[in-house]
């Protein structure tokens, strides 16, 4: 299976006042297509720094990381913002969705900021998806009106409404109880194998963990321990 | 393509959301603007509207479209005056040679010579004109004339005269015990006491027909000076062309009287001008008062002004008094008494009296009898149509210069009558301009050379005048006897000048000989008037006065007004300002406001980023927000701005509460009209304050990073 993520040697330093502050030291890791990867720590362990990266939102200070074939250091910020667009979906911790949109505007978004879908095809795409995700009666809501869990789906179905190659997922569960939690990792993990769609999502909490095929343990800026856990879980099966 | 329509769509949709989801804050930030865009449309109609009346005024009173004069003049040309009196310009000399090259400019249809200047007017006094009367009689009765109707005008116009006499008497004997003058000065008016005593003495008059023209004399001379009415008055005038005048200016006509005959010298006398210093002044102060009370709904019970006029009508009465003969004075108290209800007893003063003690109950009353039953019997101006007035100036030569010339008739402009601005000015003829002017003609120059050769006048040198005046001893005249006037030979030498055809009253002169000599300034009436095409000629037509050595600096007509033409410019700098602190505050309030809201949806703005909107979309919707309140609002504030322009005209428009306002609303009321000007000059202005403002906080959106998104709430 070819890697759709490739981190080399990457480091990443922020600047806090006067002081350099590492978090990120020297990261190699691929991510390949179809995987549902988990990435686990403690908070202030670098996950986050190592989603941005991986997202596109940020760029390392050292090392190169290739999205999907391009090296992103190499790109500008349109080129990046177009990447992101075309390739990859976003799940947020607190979902982050438009609060004046209704749920199906919020879901084609995306779209519309591709552009290259007729209404009657992103229409059929947003909804299809809102089924899957189990909101077919929700179209017309506002985010307020739903509860976490929902939200949440809500946010799953923007990020694959593009069909993107990859879903980043900062802590998606965190803000959920742990049953609702547990259903939006099956969600996730549902899309994943009906699609091949990789994910990559991060959290502490060892529940979820579970759930993924492999595990990226990372602590201070580094990545400690690799292991395939689902998979194996899976292949036992 | 539909996509893009599509996401143009969920970009207003945001925006509007955005706007209805904090409604206090849309709703303060649209107040400011709908009140921005209000005061434009309004400001600006109201101006644009004075602008135009301005414009009228002054370009079809006497400014035409360009103004044109000598360009080596110390001053500059104040068509209604400056602070300092008059301007001082040099004449340009030949005006026929302007009128012939700028005739040919492209665009320009008239040239009209003018000038300006003022000049004082003898008016004589009440008792000069009771005397003179009377000298008309004497005269006829001296060629022979007996009819019982002159007898009769004969003995009223004496009676006049004594009751005149008698009033003054009466007056000075009360000031008399007021003052005790010593030395020359009491001397002096001990002198003038026992003259008037004299006047006054029964003895005096029964002995008049002994030495008629000797009484006359003795009256106009010792006593006529001591009724000390204005002998003269000070009049501000245009020499010009007057058929090129009125054909220049359509706002100026003759509203008593006619126009001065083609080529004659005459004047027409300013109506608001003789309102205001030829018109009995009681007569006049009633018109104030019932114009004030008419038009701006003064009370006498409340105005203090209005209360002063009425007392002094009431110590005014001796004008109207001295203006009556005995008969006149009997048939006006009989209607008098009549009229007011008074008793049989009641003498004419107490009657006058009780005539102008008006109170706001019976004012109007009272006007009317007024106007009904004394004034038809009183000289209401001192100069009325038909007069002959002599007008002197101090000249170029420094000499007094001073010319006859007729009142044909008193002129006003049409809409902007009350206005003293245009409606103090007469009109005269150019050649009387000529003469008080002083700048020596040829044909002047040749009247002084033939004067000169028939006294016998030599040039002497100043230091040797003394010599030649008082050295030689000259021959004693053989008698120093007083000889009295004698008016026959008077009168006969007069009529022979007349026939010498020497009366320049009735010399009509050619358009050649009104072109040919000087004037001060030219106005120029072109055929389209646009400011642009006013541009354009004035640019043509310095050329023209540069090609032809005519040395003329050329000004449009705001700027040849002097000061009235600054008033809209300034009047436009005080809206400009108030316009430009308005929406500086509400740039700074706008700022604020979508800086705050920009803050607020940091996150929003980060996850849209993340997901792959580009910088220049956020900032679009940003844009799009502050847009739709500018248009929204800023159209809402137009619309209103219409409806209260709308309303102002309903309501009757904008009165010209004082009499200066006459003549920038070019009448009695301002009716704005909305342009489409001020409403787009509005929503630019509102716009671009809107955009403006959402500048900052577009760059505050710019920075957002998608990482934003991924931040935890708290």
């Amino acid at each position: 299976m070819s890697a759709i993520v490739s981190l080399q040697d990457v480091s990443k330093d922020y600047m806090l006042g006067n002081t350099v502050v590492p978090a990120l030291r020297g990261v190699t890791l691929d991510v390949d297509q179809g995987d549902f990867l988990s990435i686990a720590g403690p908070s202030g362990s670098g996950k986050t720094t190592l989603l941005n990266l991986v997202g596109c939102v940020d760029t390392p200070t050292a090392g190169t990381v290739q999205v999907a074939g391009h090296d992103t250091s190499r790109l500008h910020e349109r080129e990046l913002t177009d990447l992101r667009l075309r390739t990859i979906g976003f799940i947020f911790q607190s979902f982050n969705l438009v609060s004046v949109l209704s749920v199906f505007q919020n879901v084609e978004f995306p779209l519309l900021l591709q552009g290259n879908l007729s209404k009657e095809d992103r229409r059929k795409r947003v909804l299809d998806l809102l089924e899957a995700v189990g909101l077919s009666e929700h179209t017309r809501h506002r985010p307020s009106e739903l509860s976490g869990g929902q939200r949440q789906r809500v946010a799953i179905a923007r990020a694959l409404v593009a069909r993107p190659k990859l879903v980043l997922a900062d802590e998606p569960t965190a803000n959920l109880d742990s049953r609702t939690g547990g259903n939006i990792i099956d969600l996730m993990r549902e899309m994943n194998r009906k699609d091949g769609t990789t994910f990559v999502f991060s959290t502490h909490d060892p529940k979820v963990m579970s759930h993924a095929n492999a595990l990226v343990r990372i602590e201070d800026g580094r990545i400690t321990a690799r292991e395939a856990v689902g998979a194996a879980r899976a292949e036992a099966r | 393509m539909g996509a893009r329509r599509d996401f143009l769509r969920v970009l207003f949709r945001i925006a509007f959301r955005n706007l209805l989801a904090s409604k206090v804050r849309t709703g303060i930030l649209g107040a400011i603007v709908l009140a921005g865009s209000l005061i434009v449309v309004v400001g600006s109609s109201v101006l644009d509207s004075i602008d135009r009346g301005m414009r009228t005024s002054i370009q079809e009173s006497l400014g035409g479209h360009v103004q044109v004069y000598d360009a080596d003049s110390e001053g500059t040309l104040e068509l209604y005056g400056g602070l300092r009196g008059e301007s001082l310009l040099e004449p340009i000399e030949d005006f026929a040679r302007v009128k012939e090259v700028l005739s040919k400019v492209p665009n320009v249809k008239q040239v009209v010579p003018m000038g300006i200047d003022q000049a004082m007017v003898a008016t004589g006094n009440t008792f000069d004109v009771a005397l003179e009367k009377v000298r008309d009689d004497v005269r006829k009765l001296a060629a022979g004339a007996r009819g019982a109707e002159l007898l009769r005008a004969y003995e009223a116009h004496k009676a006049h005269v004594r009751r005149m006499a008698e009033l003054l008497k009466e007056e000075l004997s009360q000031a008399r015990m007021l003052v005790d003058l010593e030395g020359r000065e009491g001397n002096e008016r001990r002198r003038e006491w026992e003259a008037l005593v004299q006047a006054a003495s029964e003895e005096f008059w029964s002995r008049f027909e002994e030495d008629r023209y000797g009484n006359l004399e003795f009256l106009e001379n010792r006593v006529a000076p001591l009724a000390m009415d204005n002998s003269f008055t000070f009049i501000r005038y245009v020499g010009t062309d007057e058929e090129a005048f009125f054909r220049a200016f359509p706002l100026a006509e003759v509203i008593e009287g006619e126009r001065i005959p083609p080529g004659q010298r005459g004047v027409l006398v300013g109506k608001q001008y003789a309102d205001e210093w030829l018109k009995l002044r009681n007569a006049r102060r009633l018109d104030q008062i019932k114009d004030r009370r008419d038009r701006r709904g003064k009370r006498i019970a409340k105005d203090e002004q209005l209360q002063r006029w009425v007392k002094d009508n009431g110590g005014g009465i001796r004008e109207i008094l001295l203006q009556f003969d005995p008969v006149q004075a009997e048939e006006v108290s009989g209607k008098l008494r009549a009229a007011l209800g008074a008793g049989d007893g009641a003498p004419l003063d107490a009657l006058l009296e009780r005539l102008f003690a008006t109170t706001d109950e019976d004012f109007d009353e009272k006007h009317r009898i007024f106007y009904e039953v004394v004034a038809p019997r009183l000289r209401l101006y001192r100069i009325n149509v038909g007069d002959t007035i002599t007008v002197k100036a101090p000249s170029k030569s420094g000499y007094f210069s001073s010319v006859n010339v007729k009142v044909y008739g008193f002129l006003q402009f049409k809409g902007i009558e009350k206005s003293g601005i245009a409606g103090m000015m007469s009109v005269m003829d150019l050649q009387s301009f000529r003469d008080l002017y002083g700048f020596m003609t040829k044909e002047k120059a040749e009247e002084i050379r033939r004067l000169k050769e028939r006294m016998g006048a030599r040039e002497v040198a100043r230091e040797d005048a003394e010599e030649a005046l008082f050295g030689a001893p000259a021959a004693a005249p053989a008698s120093t006897r007083a000889a009295a006037i004698d008016e026959d030979a008077l009168v006969a030498s007069a009529l022979e000048r007349r026939a010498g055809g020497e009366d320049l009253s009735a010399r009509v002169y050619s358009q050649e000989e009104i072109d040919r000599g000087v004037a001060l300034n030219a106005a120029l009436i072109l055929e389209d008037h646009s400011p642009w095409a006013i541009r354009r000629t004035m640019k043509d037509v310095r050329a023209a006065s540069e090609a032809s050595g005519l040395g003329l600096k050329v000004v449009d007509w705001q700027a040849a007004a002097g000061l009235v033409g600054q008033f809209v410019t300034m009047l436009r700098l005080v809206l400009f300002f108030f316009v430009a602190v308005f929406f500086a505050i509400a740039l700074v309030v706008i700022n604020n406001a979508m800086v705050m809201a920009t803050l607020q949806r940091v996150k929003e703005i980060g996850t849209m980023r993340a997901i792959g909107a580009q910088r220049g979309l956020v900032v679009t919707m940003l844009l799009v927000e502050i847009g739709a309140v500018g248009v929204v609002f800023g159209l809402a504030g137009a619309a209103l701005g219409g409806l209260v322009v709308a309303g102002i005209r309903l309501a009757g428009g904008i009165p010209a509460v004082t009499d200066l306002l006459y003549f920038f609303f070019s009448g009695p009321a301002l009716f704005p009209t909305l342009g489409r000007g001020p409403v787009a000059v509005s929503l630019s202005i509102v716009l671009a304050v809107a955009i403006l403002s959402a500048l900052y906080p577009a760059v505050i959106a710019m920075k957002v990073t998608p990482v934003e998104a991924m931040a935890t709430e708290d």
